[in-house]
């Protein structure tokens, strides 16, 4: 384990972002929704606001228009006096009074009639030439007010003035864009608290993914980050968790190769040097010359087999020769491979007996499931000894081709039966019988490389060794 | 003989290697030649004719071993072709003997395996006489009714031993190794762990030679057996 210090020190995991927003991902997810929900608001402030004040304005401008109109009508009487009459009566009437405006300027610029207290700003000092919409401020009633006119110029040179007081229109208005502001700041505050607390989040996650990361490149292999939940983080640690796994697995077979390693290569190693040792330093005979050569080439030849199965299993592992894999009958080499045992096992005094159908279609490679169960069946003659019974059986199970290699000897204890598939591994600690302790593992590196599997199960008695294959589609 | 020996071409890289392989061939009484890169080994070995080429597969030049084999068989040349290579994965293997190589041997080898190979490979290339029947010394084996006489004596055998004696007789006085044995008697190319093509042999040996004054199957330590009449210091020595 390393000290944490230096652990922190490289991997600064509480402030895993640095300063707000550079390259953060959360921080970029952040301004990018703030930023979005902002230009919603505008947009649905926009559309709120020309339908409902943009709507007002318009017809605002029709009804002017027509009472203009109607007016006028009073002024094809010769004077003024049907015209100052009716707009007397418009304002006498006590509907929309307060609002609305209307007055008479005669030719020669004296207000006639009305409810203004000056002449407004654009009728003055001419009344324009011809009809004309202005919003202007007006005097009335004493006060400044905001109105929308519209200034008629009559053939004997009056105007005439109709229009509305704006004062509480503006203020219909000015609550609108309070409300809009009011509610887009509260909106844009919503937006960037969730979009925070958002980022809190995944820094949160991914700080426990930063963390076990950082343990297991210190060394730490057995961290795993925490799983909770079933959301997306929680699929990716467990597919995190599960790689590491596989990872820690793999670590420890090669350590436990690299121990395997130095036993079992420098035992030979050391045995050869020491007899071509012997061999110089002692009478020099040619007899006895050639015999160290020969035995020195003997144990070579054994290391050279075991460099061999050692690239085997690799070769196996990598998966990569399934392009080399042909359709086979896996009955016909399990019979063949059983004949080519049973002299060995009649010498040895054991029955074997081979039960092996043909026409059980695999996809793989002859040699190497040869090889496999060649391997089994060595095992087990090795291990059941003299005296026992062995039944090598092919066929169906559950649906997949199975080779199954049944001895009655004294079988592996169950604890044992997952460590013995692994490089090196030996039931016999002592190292006494022959092998180097690779067979299983080739057989099970074996059947992995053709999408199936070494079982081992209790033979009650024995052992039944298992290898399992897909059968032939089609 | 001597008019009419074995030139054989020898294309490797590695010094000692090709010193080894050299060396052990002209023991043998071959006519060898030995060349060392690729586009050395392409010319001698399409310039000229062979009765054997030797190749080493990853050579130094941009020209290497299967490239060579390949330039060979496209000029319609069937020279045997042995690869020597330290690609020993199957899938190296299966890639050598598809691209036109007649045999594979991995390295490190024992030069008795490759002389082995070489001899039964010169063996088959050879125009061989199409008898119905193997001799050596007084045994007989008819290859039409599968009838195995030694003597006056008629031996039974399991299939399995018929082939096993056919392949030895058919390469009578030559040595025959495990592997060769494994692949071409039982069709199999793995490294057993056992000894299993040993207890065969002496099966086969208890048939064809025991109450025989004539010992016929010999042992060769680390090598592996020869057939015949002739007497071998090492007989008696091995596992038979």
């Amino acid at each position: 384990m390393a000290d944490s210090s230096t652990l922190s020190a490289r991997f600064p995991v509480k402030r895993p972002f640095g300063p707000l927003g550079r390259a953060s991902i959360a921080a970029k997810l952040a301004l990018g929704y703030g930023l979005l929900g902002t230009f919603s608001i505008v947009a649905v402030s926009a559309v709120f606001y020309t339908g409902t004040i943009g709507v007002l304005d318009d017809n605002l401008d029709g009804k002017i228009v027509m009472q203009s109109d109607r007016l006028i009508e009073h002024a094809r009487f010769p004077g003024h006096g049907a015209l100052v009459e009716e707009v007397r009566r418009q304002l006498a009437d006590g509907v929309d009074s307060d609002r609305e405006i209307f007055q008479l300027i005669t030719g020669n610029g004296v207000p006639a009639a009305g409810n203004l207290d000056a002449v407004p700003a654009g009728a003055q000092p001419a009344p324009p030439p011809r009809a004309m919409m202005v919003t202007t401020v007006v005097k009335r009633d004493g006060h400044e007010r905001p109105a929308r006119l519209y200034l008629r110029p009559m053939a004997d040179g009056g105007l005439l003035i109709v229009g509305r007081d704006l004062s509480e229109q503006h203020a219909v208005r000015e609550v609108i864009w309070r409300a809009l502001l009011a509610g887009a700041g509260v909106s844009l505050l919503l937006t960037v608290g969730g979009a925070l607390l958002f980022r809190r989040g995944i820094e949160g996650r991914l700080g426990e993914i930063r963390r076990t990361a950082a343990q297991i490149e210190a060394g730490n292999l057995s961290h795993r980050i925490p799983v909770s939940g079933g959301d997306e983080f929680a699929l990716l640690n467990r597919d995190i968790n599960r790689m590491l796994d596989r990872i820690e697995l793999l670590m420890e077979g090669i350590r436990h190769v690299s121990n395997a390693i130095a036993h079992d290569l420098r035992t030979p190693l050391s045995r050869i040097r020491g007899r071509l040792d012997d061999a110089l330093r002692h009478e020099m005979t040619v007899p006895r010359l050639s015999g160290a050569a020969h035995d020195a080439i003997d144990d070579i030849d054994d290391l050279i087999r075991l460099f061999e199965r050692l690239l085997q299993i690799a070769e196996a592992e990598s998966g990569m020769r399934a392009r080399l894999f042909e359709r086979l009958d896996l009955g016909r080499v399990v019979a063949d491979i059983g004949e080519m045992y049973e002299a060995i096992a009649e010498d040895g005094g054991i029955a074997l007996t081979v039960d092996a159908p043909a026409s059980l279609y695999v996809d793989g490679d002859r040699n190497l499931l040869a090889s496999a169960v060649a391997s089994l069946l060595d095992n087990a003659i090795k291990y059941a000894g003299p005296g026992a019974a062995i039944r090598v059986r092919a066929g169906l199970h559950h649906g997949q081709a199975s080779i199954a290699i049944h001895d009655n000897g004294p079988g592996i204890p169950e604890a044992e039966r997952d460590k013995v598939t692994q490089r090196f591994y030996r039931l016999d600690k002592s190292r006494h019988l022959p092998g180097n302790g690779l067979g299983l593992s080739i057989v099970s590196a074996t059947a992995t490389s053709h999408g199936g599997s070494l079982t081992l199960e209790d033979g009650a008695p024995g052992l039944v060794a298992r290898i399992l294959l897909p059968l032939a589609s089609g | 003989m001597m008019e009419n020996r074995v030139r054989c071409l020898v294309i490797e890289d590695e010094v000692e290697t090709s010193n080894y392989i050299c060396k052990g061939l002209r023991e043998a009484g071959y006519l060898v030649t030995a060349c060392a890169t690729g586009p050395d080994g392409l010319d001698y070995a399409t310039g000229e004719q062979w009765d054997l080429i030797i190749l080493d597969r990853m050579l130094p030049g941009r020209i290497d071993g299967l490239s060579i084999v390949d330039k060979l068989r496209a000029l319609g040349k069937q020279t045997p072709v042995i690869i020597v290579s330290a690609l020993t994965t199957i899938d190296a293997r299966v890639t050598g003997l598809r691209g036109g190589a007649d045999d594979y041997l991995s390295k490190p080898f024992a030069f008795s395996e490759l002389l082995a190979r070489v001899e039964a490979l010169l063996r088959r290339s050879a125009p061989g006489a199409d008898s119905t029947q193997l001799q050596v010394a007084d045994l007989t084996l008819d290859l039409r009714t599968m009838r195995v006489t030694r003597g006056p004596k008629v031996i039974t055998l399991q299939p399995r031993e018929y082939r096993l004696l056919e392949y030895l007789m058919r390469n009578e006085n030559q040595v025959v190794t495990r592997t060769m044995l494994l692949e071409s008697v039982w069709d199999y190319h793995f490294d057993p762990q056992t000894n299993v093509i040993d207890v065969q042999i002496s099966r086969l040996r208890a048939k064809v030679d025991k109450d025989f004054p004539v010992m016929l199957i010999h042992t060769l330590r680390g090598v592996g057996y020869r057939m015949g009449a002739g007497a071998s210091d090492e007989t008696g020595q091995g596992l038979g």
